[in-house]
């Protein structure tokens, strides 16, 4: 993309030709037909190899002369260009449309799950000379079908020792794009809290927190109460464990207050590592610890009044079989502050979107 | 096109017997490709610019692909699992494209279209051959994005599982837990496996 010797010069690959002269020689735009009322669209498509049985047709469309495209060997034409480095940039689980537009091609989701991508070598593939490819950010949720990125030739025409630097740097650092896909995780639920327990006041957490799960296919197998007492939390974290979960949640008892045992609870359970604090607002006091692979995380109470929270960066991740450390937790503080809209337009905000 | 009695006779003789299924399926093919302005899609070139989703594998499926020409193995013919009488026409060239939708309505009007005939079955395909195909069908104007992977041709996307080392075309690999899998390694197979000893 970037070029700072550019300099704009007489495209001569473009050559204006008298219709009846064109006949073997390569059209360099779409031309469009208009039938009212019944059709509108490329009659001929750029690229098409003009023949002896276009004329009329042609001919009758208005045209006199046309735009042709004379290439070497050494030119490629821009359609041709972006689906071979469409092709090097889409790796597991991303697909792109079959036929470019206006020469730009879309890269999309075959199925859902948490994409991926390698931002570095995106970065240098944007560095090679008349190419370009743009994307969501890294760690996007994203369903099938559903647009990544876009990449084109920025010129009609390329030169092929462009081309070929620009998709041997992609396939070198393959897959700069890919989907993730989701696990089937079972998850259990611990909601901790004596005024819950107690029943002064109801638990919202679990239809909040199974709904989050459902999103990405998980299930939520188990939910359990709990007062705020160490012990109890430790046991049932074990329990679970045992029981062959894939992803433990708690609830509440993140804070500093004393009787907020929650974290002492799943430390006393055996997890290690565990890291407590997170560079996010709303989720500073995320609780994320693994007993092995199996993931424990604590969601602080912010999890309850705010739509989007660290919970929602996290949870993508984790079902997608990724084991974030406390530098992620850390890397989250560049785009981890939410705006607090009144109305949530979480994924389409700069809400975790961290680079 | 052949006319829809030439079709039909085909079209029966190829899936094996005459049923209401069949007229279903061919008056279908019939009106889809009229609707994407193809006259003869099972021919070249025409046979390179049809893709026909179908929602259902049932009688009409074999109706539908003995008329368009369509096939699993030339990637013209897609099975989307739905367990509905539809079929969506797409023209490759024009991108034009219309879903065709059998109605549930059509079944009670049997007996008004075909009074003379008593025996259901027989009723049934009576009365799809007579009524109007505004009643026998919904049709929508649709937009379909065929994915690159999706599309007829040469294989171009290969993978390689990296649980099994099966080679995984089409894009149909998964990625999961930093492993490219093909998608029983991934999920699970549909078959289980008999240890026969040797």
């Amino acid at each position: 993309m970037t070029n700072p010797d550019y300099q704009p010069s007489e495209k001569d690959y473009l050559q204006k030709i008298k219709v009846e002269d064109a006949v073997g020689l390569t059209l360099g735009h779409d031309i469009t037909e208009v039938r009212p009322g019944e059709y509108k669209g490329p009659s001929f498509r750029k690229g098409h190899t003009v023949e002896q049985r276009d004329l009329c047709h042609l001919m009758r469309l208005g045209k006199r002369h046309l735009y042709v495209l004379d290439l070497d060997k050494n030119q490629v034409h821009e359609d041709d260009a972006v689906i071979e480095l469409a092709r090097a940039l889409a790796g597991p689980g991303v697909t792109f449309e079959s036929s470019p537009r206006e020469g730009k091609i879309q890269l999309i989701a075959a199925y859902d799950g948490l994409f991926k991508v390698r931002v570095d070598p995106l970065i240098e593939f944007n560095m090679v000379p008349d190419v370009m490819c743009a994307s969501l950010h890294n760690n996007t949720p994203a369903k099938k079908g559903h647009r990544l990125a876009g990449t084109r030739a920025i010129p009609l025409v390329i030169d092929r020792d462009v081309l070929d630097q620009a998709v041997s740097l992609a396939r070198e650092a393959f897959p700069i794009f890919a989907v993730k896909v989701f696990n089937p995780v079972t998850a259990r639920l611990i909601i901790t809290g004596n005024e819950v327990y107690e029943g002064l006041i109801e638990d919202r957490f679990e239809a909040i927190v199974s709904r989050k799960l459902t999103t990405y296919g998980a299930t939520l197998a188990e939910t359990v109460i709990l007062p705020d007492d160490r012990n109890r939390i430790a046991s049932t974290v074990r329990r679970f464990i045992d029981a062959g979960t894939d992803l433990i949640i708690t609830t509440g008892g993140m804070s500093v207050d004393p009787d907020d045992v929650t974290r002492l609870g799943i430390q006393a359970a055996g997890v290690h590592p565990m890291y407590y604090g997170a560079a996010v607002l709303p989720g500073a006091m995320f609780l994320l610890a693994y007993h092995e692979n199996i993931p424990v995380v604590g969601i602080p109470a912010c999890g309850l009044y705010h739509e989007t929270t660290i919970f929602d960066l996290m949870l993508p991740r984790l079902l997608a079989g990724e084991t974030p450390d406390n530098r992620d937790l850390a890397r989250l503080a560049h785009g981890g502050l939410c705006l607090d809209c009144t109305t949530c337009r979480y994924p389409d905000c700069s809400f975790g979107k961290t680079g | 096109m052949q006319d829809f009695k030439t079709l039909l006779d085909g079209s029966a003789k190829a899936h094996g017997h005459l049923c209401p299924g069949q007229v279903v399926g061919v008056r279908m093919a019939m009106v889809g490709c009229d609707l994407i302005a193809l006259d003869n899609p099972s021919q070249l070139p025409q046979i390179k610019k049809i893709i026909v989703y179908v929602e259902i594998d049932r009688c009409a499926t074999d109706a539908i692909a003995y008329v368009t020409g369509v096939k699993l193995g030339r990637r013209s013919l897609k099975f989307i699992d739905n367990g509905i009488m539809a079929a969506t026409f797409v023209n490759l060239e024009t991108d034009q494209a219309f879903r065709v939708r059998s109605t549930e309505k059509s079944r009670d009007l049997a007996a008004e279209y075909a009074p003379d005939i008593k025996d259901k079955h027989a009723q049934q395909l009576e009365a799809y051959m007579r009524m109007p195909a505004d009643l026998l069908f919904d049709i929508q104007a649709v937009k379909v994005k065929i994915p690159a992977h999706d599309m007829p041709g040469p294989t171009r996307f290969k993978a390689t599982c990296q649980n099994c080392g099966v080679v995984v075309r089409d894009k149909k690999e998964v990625y999961q837990n930093g492993k490219i899998l093909c998608r029983s390694c991934a999920f699970g197979a549909y078959y289980q496996r008999i240890d026969t000893g040797t």
